[in-house]
């Protein structure tokens, strides 16, 4: 049973977008855990109680600097136990923080360490204990309900390229995958190899990429046998300058070969410039990019085409807004792009795609993706038609004025939504794979 | 730690004569936190379903690598379902190297609810504090601070539901050009109950989908549709061991079912505690079930309607450690009627990372099918085969997939740059998720 569903979800997607889903598969049962449900009530008394044994340093109180503790008098009530202890030699003061968890922290325990210069004041030494005593806490106090209200930064800002590096931030790549499916009267096979080569910093991006596919698939069908196959090559190349916090320039480049579009050979550089309305600092939060993009392309056609070409030479010109929130009450990304060839503007397209996912009030969420185009510029259509299998298994791109997908979705739940219970037994109804392989 | 400092220092100034570009006039504050953040611990991330770069742009005060063997710290990220239908995910902290023998393990629980921008401020969070025992030995700590935002105190949650949730939702996908469209949709509605001893859940689903293509002035259209109704109740034993049952009613156009209903007892064993699911288990689960069927169509075997009985045992073993995952399903049964009419499933996923730069990933599963009672006797239609409207007969099936990447060069990370979009050139990505 399981496998059916498996064979049809392959097959339905393959079909259009070349995503696989393999669902409900025996991979089974996740696992477990028994949260403890703590109850949200009083807060400080689910507050860490910790007991410092540090009188000589002046810190076996430090309510005061450290908030989110409660210290606690006698040993044995505690669940942390933290022994600070010191070493002098003549140049520097070596101190040991122990931290013994008790009761429920039970066996996790470690050991931090701090060195002092001889010249450093007494207040100076007394604030990195603390800040050290902060650090070594942290742990425990990941496991108690105030955890959610700590907030942990570094005080100074720092590149991410402050690293040694002797590679200077280039990484390459080669992967090759493939994918085999079949039964008595269906196979299919998939085969894909990419090598890629990136460099990415603050200043520069730079990606490249060399990838292959192949695609075959075989029918039984009253005696006879269907076989059809697709195949794609296609090197990809951007290279991007940081201007400023708000532009960038740069230039892709793009060489390919794909029988689905019936093109031989296409060669493509375009130049393009971004602009983003928000700095590009916040890009994680919010970001709303226009990028523009002048492009020439080379074409060698398979087959004759509509227009009665096997090759030309064209210009164009594409320009592409997106959208992209991530907030508290959901994600929004969107991007809308339209595209007109020079030599014969009626020759262009409009796309508007995008994926929404909202929480519109406590329990209910909603979700749509899709995308949809108005599509004037099938310069690549072959004269010759495609057969009814190419057509079924969409194995040809076919003359349209228009496409379009989209999902919606919509989901109420109710009930003891914050129960943090894991119960693996019996599995946990199957877990989803996801392939794709794209170009 | 003077001396590492130095050491610090010293590439700091390496660096910038490195790099190039940046004033050696910098200030000596500036050359500290850069000769300090050359010193973080290093880190690998092992988590698929994370906002990695939301991960690296709020978390500044360690270093992101790309690969395990290059880190100090491994975080292995897991999740599991809760019963609230959201997610538990057990951050395990594995010191290597400088700081092997250092482990730790964290908690984080999303509910279902629960935004996207809200799930990774939480994980961050508990990422940040799990990391401060390893960023404590390192010159960088210096830097940190940690606060306490204090804010009105939570309301107390008396649980009113008792661990019942309920869920509804519904579906829509469609699609279409000038010489093709479909559509489908898909709805369910389920309740579930989820506390460590016992564990129900109910759900009824309905799916329709339909496929209009016009070729040659012909138009093809293709039409199926799908019900179900699945129950299970589990009650645990102990540690090892639980009982329950399966409920499943079912109609289906693809396996040619008009109406089925199968209640089906069933017993597991874990050979690990399950306290230990996350990482690693070896359940046996053994299943005796009756099967009342209704046919579409008369079948192969001339049957229009007939009660069956089928006992089936699965073998799953599942791990994830730090050097990959393996998961392992092999599934036998067979009908007490008629001992030839059996099936045997196996399926298999691993994934390795165990050399540097090196990724492994393999999965696939086959099966040996003798028990196809359900086939209709009239022939499936072209459209009907190609695009596997209709079960067909086999005696067997296999899929399976192999990939391999090798990656080398810069082991760092930590930069995100958004510019020109962050979509990659396309490829091959695989994930699995629940």
């Amino acid at each position: 049973m399981e496998k059916r569903i498996l064979g049809m979800k392959f097959k339905s997607i393959i079909r259009s977008t070349s995503v696989l889903i393999v669902s409900s598969i025996l991979l089974t049962p996740r696992a477990f855990s028994q949260a403890e449900q703590k109850e949200m009530g009083d807060i400080k008394k689910d507050v860490l109680k910790v007991y410092i044994e540090g009188e000589r340093f002046g810190i076996n109180f430090p309510e005061k600097e450290i908030t989110f503790i409660n210290c606690v008098k006698d040993r044995s009530e505690a669940q942390v136990y933290v022994l600070i202890t010191s070493q002098k030699t003549t140049e520097e003061d070596n101190y040991t923080l122990s931290f013994s968890g008790q009761k429920d922290h039970e066996g996790n325990s470690h050991v931090l360490k701090y060195t002092s210069k001889k010249t450093d004041s007494e207040e100076t030494v007394k604030a990195e204990l603390v800040r050290i005593l902060k650090m070594g806490l942290m742990r425990y106090v990941a496991r108690t309900p105030v955890a959610g209200r700590i907030r942990i930064g570094l005080r100074d800002k720092v590149k991410p390229t402050d690293v040694v590096d002797k590679w200077n931030f280039w990484v390459f790549s080669l992967s090759a995958d493939s994918f085999f499916q079949g039964e008595q009267t269906y196979s299919s096979q998939e085969i894909f190899g990419s090598f890629t080569a990136n460099r990415v910093t603050p200043n520069w991006k730079i990606r490249t990429s060399l990838s292959m596919m192949y695609y075959k698939s075989t029918f039984s069908y009253e005696g006879s046998e269907i076989v059809s196959t697709s195949d794609s090559q296609r090197f990809q190349g951007l290279v991007v300058k940081s201007i400023d916090d708000h532009w960038s320039v740069g230039a892709y480049f793009s060489a390919y070969s794909s029988k689905y579009e019936n093109i031989r050979t296409s060669f493509s550089p375009s130049p393009a410039i971004e602009y983003d309305i928000f700095p590009y600092s916040q890009s994680t939060k919010r970001q709303l990019r226009f990028l523009y993009r002048l492009g020439f392309s080379l074409v060698r056609y398979r087959e004759e085409t509509i227009y009665n070409r096997t090759h030309e030479n064209l210009w164009r010109e594409a320009l592409e807004v997106t959208l992209e929130l991530k907030q508290k009450w959901g994600t929004v990304n969107t991007s809308l792009e339209g595209s007109h060839y020079f030599h014969d503007s009626s020759k262009n397209r409009l796309e508007l795609s995008g994926e929404i996912s909202i929480r519109l009030f406590q329990g209910l969420s909603f979700n749509i993706h899709g995308s949809g185009s108005k599509i004037h510029d099938q310069l690549s259509l072959p004269k010759e038609g495609a057969s009814l299998e190419e057509v079924l298994l969409q194995r040809r791109e076919l003359a349209t004025t228009y496409n379009y997908f989209f999902s919606v979705g919509l989901s109420y739940t109710f009930g003891s939504i914050r129960s943090n219970v894991v119960n693996p037994r019996f599995g946990t109804g199957g877990s989803s794979i996801s392939m794709r392989m794209g170009m | 730690m003077i001396k590492k400092l130095r050491t610090a220092v010293f590439f700091a100034l390496l660096g910038v004569v490195f790099l190039g570009g940046r004033s050696l006039s910098a200030q000596t504050e500036k050359a500290d936190v850069e000769a300090l953040k050359k010193t973080a611990p290093k880190v690998f991330i092992d988590c698929g379903l994370c906002d990695i770069d939301y991960i690296r742009t709020e978390i500044i005060f360690v270093n992101y690598v790309r690969d395990r063997k290059e880190a100090q710290i491994h975080i292995l990220i897991t999740t599991l379902r809760t019963g609230g239908g959201g997610r538990e995910y057990t951050l395990s902290f594995i010191g290597q190297n400088e700081f092997a023998g250092i482990d730790d393990v964290q908690k984080y629980y999303s509910n279902k609810t629960d935004t996207e921008d809200e799930v990774r401020q939480g994980l961050v969070t508990t990422l940040k504090m799990g990391l401060m025992a390893y960023v404590a030995k390192t010159p960088i700590a210096s830097l940190i601070s940690i606060d306490y935002a204090e804010e009105e105190k939570a309301k107390a949650v008396v649980d009113k539901w008792k661990s019942w949730v309920f869920s509804l939702s519904g579906h829509g996908y469609f699609s279409g050009e000038k010489s093709y469209h479909s559509e489908s949709l898909y709805g369910s509605y389920s309740a579930n109950r989820v506390t460590p001893d016992i564990k129900i859940g109910l759900s009824v689903s309905s799916g329709y989908e339909r496929n209009h293509y016009t070729y040659e002035d012909q138009t093809i259209d293709s039409r199926s549709n799908k019900m179900s109704f699945n129950g299970l109740v589990v009650k645990s034993l102990n540690d090892h061991w639980s009982v329950g049952a399966f409920l499943s009613l079912e109609s289906s156009t693809f396996r040619n079912i008009e109406f089925s209903l199968n209640p089906a007892p069933a017993i597991e064993y874990d050979l690990f505690p399950y306290s230990q699911s996350t990482r690693r288990q070896l359940r046996f689960l053994y299943k005796m079930g009756f099967k009342s069927v209704h046919y579409k169509e008369e079948t192969i075997f001339d049957k229009k309607s007939e009660n069956l009985w089928r006992e089936s045992l699965s073998v799953t073993l599942e791990v994830k450690e730090k050097w990959g995952a393996v998961s392992t399903s092999l599934e036998g049964s067979h009908y007490f009627h008629d001992f030839s009419k059996y099936n045997l499933s196996l399926f298999n996923v691993i994934s390795l990372q165990l050399f540097k730069g090196i990724n492994i990933f393999a999965f696939g599963g086959g099966s040996r099918i003798h028990d196809q009672l359900f086939l209709a006797k009239g022939e499936a239609s072209l459209e009907e085969v190609l695009l596997r409207r209709k079960q067909l007969a086999t005696t067997f099936n296999y899929f399976f997939s192999v990939g391999l990447s090798y990656t080398f060069g810069s082991i760092y990370t930590n930069v995100v740059n958004p510019r020109f979009g962050s979509t990659g050139g396309g490829g091959f990505e695989i994930s699995i998720g629940d």
